[in-house]
């Protein structure tokens, strides 16, 4: 079992509040991300959990149980911080046993233990290696192992993956993906890369300016953000208000069928993902096209970001053409099935 | 050229460190040595000799005092400085500047003064004239030292690793034991070893306080050589100087390597 609930979670540094009315519940067996920009306090949240620092109130419950006041050796969270932290003066086999050997684990069964981890991450044979004698993400590897030999109900992952260089990164994404499948261990995952948290997660927890903002399926959170900074966050660039009348959105982008739930009379703001807007050349002669002129390009390899001025808005463009200059005349078409009109003011 | 060169200035290093043993090594070795010879006239045992059976029980007993006092002065000052290093290095807190400036004052203040000032309140709390009273005084000295290591020692140490040690299922007590004392061991004999050495060749403090009744080494050494028995004076510092030595030898091993690497 691995069931985390946190209620009304508050945590206070000195007299700044850092977190306040956070509520979150992790089901048993889940992945889920704790996705945030730096300085969010995403890592005081899972150092609360482990114990490593007390909430200000609120309560943390694991498996239904509230660990308020379960010291951090006692609880059943283990934490795997940013930096592997291994502990020097102990080689691989060692590092790895700290936990059990803390716990009081006899040698034989501890050993076998080690043995089934050091090849589930992929570390048979480095047993005896010093320390330092690892590469970067051997070190990380021997980090998560030390936490999962212990078989905690609730596994803490503060960003483990943003020191490691991008293939690098991708292998140890994939093999924490394949742990988590195989043993089932529920994992909350902190990170500030929004692609990482959405390729890793079953769930993934979004937290801007202290708060939460959204907690959902990755594709819940990218095509329906629960507000513009939400949007914003996931790469939405591409925001205009419109009035809402008789199920159309009246905006100076055009005229949208929206559905008719959504309250008449109302100004809007509405959202359009820049990968959504078609563009083309004006020679064309798109029938429904807006038209427009762009104002600057910027080359980013598979695709081009175009800046298009129309009217008095900007819109911005990815396409993945890079056929475009500044200056030059263009139609650009919003398709009205992929605009989200954000409930509310 | 450049191998020359530092053949040279290597040269010159080992004749600065080397020369002064070299004439301790010739005339514990002297039998007679007058002016103006250059080399002694007549080479012998008789030193040696003396101090090891004639005057042994009495240089043995010195150096059983010696290293007592120098090793209980390094345990107490070590005992003290880490928790006070660890306050230093790694928090800050009001009046951090005035801690330091303390620390640095008996390091400043001629140590005759310090002990002729303490002299007077052992004498009242009964501590003149006895081990306590000699350790107390040298770790006026010792301890400064000790905590202003361990201090740089803490300002370097990265306390996540504890963190990480409870997450992992460490109590307090296992925390301190199993990761802070291997952390910063190297710093920790560092430390042991500068008031070792320091509480080692005290010789005006504890003439003072032990008031001639507690007989370390260098007590025993200026008696001698104020008897005028030059070879029997050099042999004694020969004794004296090689704990030095070994502690030399034992902190290059414990410093040259990389056990101090993962602390940050």
């Amino acid at each position: 079992m691995g069931e985390l609930d946190l209620k009304n979670l508050r945590i206070d540094y000195g007299a700044r509040i850092i977190i306040q009315n956070f509520n979150l519940a992790v089901r048993n067996g889940e992945m889920m991300s704790l996705l945030g920009p730096s300085g969010a306090g995403k890592t005081t949240i899972l150092k609360a959990i482990a114990g490593l620092l007390t909430p200000t109130g609120g309560d943390i419950l694991i498996d239904g149980q509230s660990v308020r006041d379960v010291p951090p050796e006692k609880r059943d969270a283990v934490m795997v911080f940013q930096k592997p932290l291994l502990f020097p003066f102990m080689n691989v086999a060692q590092n790895i046993g700290f936990g059990l050997r803390m716990r009081g684990q006899p040698g034989r069964e501890a050993q076998r233990h080690i043995g089934a981890i050091l090849a589930l991450t992929q570390l048979a044979g480095l047993e005896h290696r010093k320390v330092h004698e690892l590469s970067g993400g051997q070190q990380q590897r021997v980090a998560l192992a030390r936490a999962l030999v212990l078989k905690p109900s609730v596994l803490l992952l503060d960003e483990p993956l943003s020191n490691l260089d991008a293939n690098l990164r991708q292998r140890m994404r994939e093999l924490i993906q394949t742990i988590q499948s195989e043993t089932r261990m529920t994992m909350l995952f902190v990170t500030h890369d929004q692609s990482e948290a959405l390729m890793i997660s079953h769930r993934v927890a979004l937290l801007l300016g202290g708060r939460l903002r959204q907690v959902g399926e990755p594709r819940e959170l990218f095509y329906q953000p629960a507000d513009p900074e939400v949007a914003r966050f996931f790469g939405g660039r591409n925001f205009f208000k419109g009035r809402v009348r008789d199920g159309q959105l009246h905006s100076d982008l055009g005229v949208f069928p929206v559905g008719p739930q959504n309250g008449n009379g109302h100004v809007r703001t509405a959202t359009i993902r820049p990968e959504d807007i078609r563009i083309a050349p004006q020679a064309a002669g798109l029938s429904r096209g807006l038209r427009g002129r762009v104002v600057k390009t910027r080359f980013e390899g598979s695709s081009t970001r175009v800046v298009v001025a129309c009217g008095a808005n900007e819109v911005i463009v990815l396409t993945s053409e890079d056929a475009y200059r500044p200056g030059q005349e263009v139609a650009i078409t919003v398709p009205p099935e992929k605009i989200r009109l954000f409930p509310g003011d | 050229m450049k191998t020359s060169s530092r053949r040279f200035f290597g040269s010159i290093v080992a004749a600065a460190v080397g020369l002064p043993f070299l004439s301790l090594m010739l005339w514990s070795f002297a039998e007679r040595w007058f002016y103006p010879a250059l080399w002694p006239q007549a080479w012998g045992l008789r030193a040696w000799r003396y101090i090891t059976s004639t005057a042994g029980l009495q240089v043995m007993t010195a150096i059983g005092h010696s290293v007592v006092v120098a090793a209980v002065t390094a345990a107490v000052a070590v005992v003290i400085a880490v928790p006070a290093g660890r306050a230093l290095g790694l928090y800050d807190f009001k009046g951090k500047d005035l801690v330091s400036v303390l620390l640095t004052l008996p390091i400043i203040v001629p140590p005759l003064c310090v002990a002729m000032g303490l002299h007077l309140w052992f004498i009242r709390l009964g501590l003149a004239e006895t081990y306590a009273g000699v350790i107390g005084v040298h770790l006026t000295f010792c301890l400064p030292y000790a905590i202003f290591v361990l201090w740089g020692v803490f300002a370097n140490y990265n306390p996540d690793f504890e963190d990480q040690a409870r997450s992992l299922g460490a109590s307090r007590t296992a925390v301190m034991a199993r990761v802070m004392l291997p952390m910063i061991l190297p710093g920790i004999s560092v430390a042991a070893l500068f008031a070792f050495l320091l509480s080692w060749s005290q010789y005006l403090s504890t003439l003072i306080i032990g008031g001639g009744r507690v007989t370390t080494l260098p007590v025993l050494l200026f008696a001698l050589m104020g008897s005028g028995d030059r070879p029997v004076a050099a042999a004694v510092s020969l004794v004296f100087v090689a704990p030095a030595f070994i502690a030399l030898l034992f902190s290059a091993r414990h410093l040259g390597n990389r056990s101090l690497a993962g602390v940050r």
